[in-house]
């Protein structure tokens, strides 16, 4: 178990582009770290430098005290797991998961023992003699679990490892692999791009955009407070609802819109008061905001609204509402996804709102629970 | 619908697939399995084609050339010739394949590699024939070559002398197959997943380690499939044999093809030249029929 130490590490390619650009973080002993971000911010890239599969372009990276920047893969004591898992088609799974003890020139008994621990561990027994072809998606992530536990790393880099299974097992193998971790106490780096991944694993959270670590923090805080409108926007699903508005004395002017705020917001934020006058970003999650006919009890401040679609879930209804405000991008290409062209905003209503398609509603929202953002450097106030 | 209908309905369906196959069937019968009957028959009978009514012959003729030390010697001649053209193919091939499916080669250079290593699968086997000629000839350039470094004394008569007449049209053999190896184990490493290799540096690999554990048990259905095939085609190759030697001196570089070939045209003995052609289908079979039960396996 170690430590793994990221400073100043840039990784540029061949043709100029900057992949990674100065990125610090320190990972503790037996600690979870997710590296999160959308596609193409260099989560990936991060965990491969720290593998060893890619060069440092500059900076330090040490690995339980031992600065690794110019040691090869195989001497770094990590074991990696694949998004494609890697396995080797043309053995079993005892062949697989035991590959690194034969390449060390273990004995078969040696290996033996050991394969058969990992096995227990993983549920595995029964099919140390089948091939990859004949395993299911789970069985075939369990496999290179295991292969990666064999060797007794210092820590685990697991690229995307769940995304190739079904929702339902990556579920399940999302628990799995946590408790796992818990029983093992290895300092674990996970890369994904799901944000429920991250935050439902991770002992804390990196979240990474266009090779810049934009926050690392624990899941909680992540949410609660995030330093920035793209944080703000990556973490939680739906994404945060941005717009853009004008702060008049201690009202919030946007389109039609009005939402006067609490002495409490500006005492929480001392730095909101210099915006008097200006534009800001206020952001409000979906979660926050209500369906007014069933909330009449808790006296929030009501917008107009109107419904253009709903999603019903079961145990909550997505609705995609247009205000008369205007929306702000948080900068993360996949929150495009939860709009459709007629919407600017995502609420999550309970079972029983009884909102339809095309209806004009009046939209409760919980002022407390508003964030506030620079609207040139999208920075939280 | 009727059940007279239904059953119509059905035989029609049952029909279907072999009219498809009638127009193949048939041309592959008229042009492959007439002229290969006809030639078992004829193996069977005394002065075939030559007279109008031949008389049956019974096993004679396979009996007269079991019975003929030059049928032995080119059944071996055969042997060597192919085995070891089909292990240089794939040990050439291989390296080749592995040299340009390399990163560490500069990119432009092995686009021009893969040209030049390419080359002698564009030639055909009488222009092949007339290089080698060329090149080994006594006072050709390998003579002057291995003379210049001194690994020979004199000029030697590679294609003339009995000594290394089948050394020879092997090597020249070797130089006009490899390609096929090169190219289609090229295709089968370009489709090794990089994260093998790369859970395997993880683990601790060498690069023989990576060649034995990774490399070589992915390729090992295109290895086995194109052996077998190279193998039947190599053991039937005449012209290379014909023009380069024609099959001598002193019956050194004879093999099945020539030998058969000489039977059927030199000596106009037809029927044994049949019995001879029959043992060669009969070899080639038992290698078309492991090859197709391998292909069923997988």
């Amino acid at each position: 178990m170690a430590e793994v130490v990221l400073e100043n590490i840039c990784k540029t390619y061949g043709n100029n582009f900057h992949a990674i650009d100065q990125l610090n973080l320190s990972v503790e002993d037996g600690e979870f770290l997710i590296l999160v971000g959308p596609s193409g911010c260099g989560k990936s890239t991060a965990l491969r430098m720290i593998a060893g599969l890619e060069d440092v372009t500059s900076g330090s990276l040490r690995i339980g005290g031992v600065d690794v920047v110019d040691m090869p893969p195989k001497d770094r004591d990590i074991a990696m797991v694949f998004q494609s898992y890697a396995l080797y088609p043309h053995m079993t799974v005892f062949e697989n998961i035991g590959f690194s003890m034969r390449l060390a020139g273990k004995s078969k008994a040696e290996r033996k023992k050991r394969v058969d621990e990992i096995a227990k561990t993983l549920q595995l027994t029964s099919l140390l003699d089948s091939k990859p072809a004949n395993l299911s998606g789970g069985q075939r992530q369990r496999v290179a679990m295991g292969r990666a536990m064999v060797r007794e790393p210092a820590a685990f880099l697991m690229d995307e490892p769940l995304s190739n299974l079904d929702a339902k097992l990556r579920v399940q193998m999302r628990a799995e692999i946590t408790s796992l971790q818990k029983q093992l106490g290895v300092t674990t780096i996970y890369v994904t791009h799901d944000q429920t991944e991250a935050m439902t694993m991770g002992d804390r959270v990196a979240v990474l955009k266009g090779g810049v670590l934009q926050q690392v923090d624990t899941p909680k805080r992540l949410y609660e407070s995030p330093v920035n409108a793209f944080v703000a926007g990556f973490i939680g699903s739906p994404s945060m609802n941005l717009f853009e508005a004008t702060l008049t004395g201690d009202e919030l002017m946007s389109g039609a819109l009005a939402i006067r705020l609490q002495d409490a917001a500006f005492v929480r934020r001392p730095g909101l008061r210099s915006y008097a006058g200006r534009k800001v970003v206020f952001g409000i999650r979906p979660e926050d905001l209500y369906d007014s006919s069933l909330e009449s009890g808790r006296k929030y401040q009501t917008i107009p609204a109107k419904v253009t679609s709903i999603e019903e879930l079961g145990s909550e209804q997505i609705v995609h509402l247009n205000i008369d405000t205007v929306r702000v991008d948080s900068g993360d290409p996949d929150a495009v996804q939860d709009f459709g062209l007629a919407s600017n905003a995502v609420a999550k209503f309970e079972p029983v709102s009884t909102v339809r398609s095309g209806s004009e509603i009046r939209l409760a929202l919980d002022d407390t629970k508003l964030h506030f953002f620079d609207p040139e450097t999208h920075l939280a106030i | 619908m009727t059940r007279q209908k239904r059953s119509h309905h059905k035989l029609k369906r049952a029909v279907a697939p072999y009219l498809y196959l009638s127009p193949s069937l048939l041309i592959i019968g008229l042009l492959m399995l007439l002229p290969m009957v006809t030639v078992i028959a004829y193996s069977f009978q005394n002065s075939a084609v030559l007279r109008r009514d031949p008389s049956f012959a019974g096993l004679k003729h396979y009996q007269a050339i079991f019975d003929d030390p030059v049928f032995w010697a080119s059944l071996w001649h055969t042997l060597y010739f192919t085995c070891m053209s089909v292990i240089f193919h794939m040990t050439i091939g291989m390296a080749f394949a592995l040299m340009l499916n390399s990163d560490r080669i500069n990119p432009t250079l092995r686009n021009i590699l893969r040209v030049l290593y390419i080359l002698p699968w564009l030639f055909t086997a009488v222009i092949i024939a007339v290089i080698w000629r060329l090149l080994l000839e006594p006072n050709g350039v390998v003579n002057s070559i291995l003379m210049q470094i001194g690994i020979i004394g004199s000029k030697v008569e590679w294609f003339s002398s009995p000594q290394t007449a089948l050394h020879a049209v092997t090597f020249a053999n070797i130089w006009a197959g490899y390609p096929l190896f090169m190219v289609s184990l090229l295709a089968g490493l370009q489709g090794i997943p990089k994260d093998f290799y790369e859970a395997a540096d993880i683990d601790g690999a060498k690069a023989y380690q990576k060649l034995i554990f990774i490399t070589i048990p992915q390729l090992m259905p295109i290895i086995i499939s194109i052996s077998l095939l190279d193998f039947i085609w190599t053991m039937q190759v005449f012209p290379l044999i014909w023009i380069t030697t024609g099959g001598g001196p002193i019956y050194s570089t004879e093999v099945l093809s020539t030998y058969t070939y000489k039977l059927a045209f030199s000596s106009y003995n037809l029927s044994q030249a049949s019995a001879s052609a029959v043992v060669i289908l009969l070899i080639s079979l038992g290698l078309t029929l492991f090859y197709i039960r391998y292909q069923k396996a997988r």
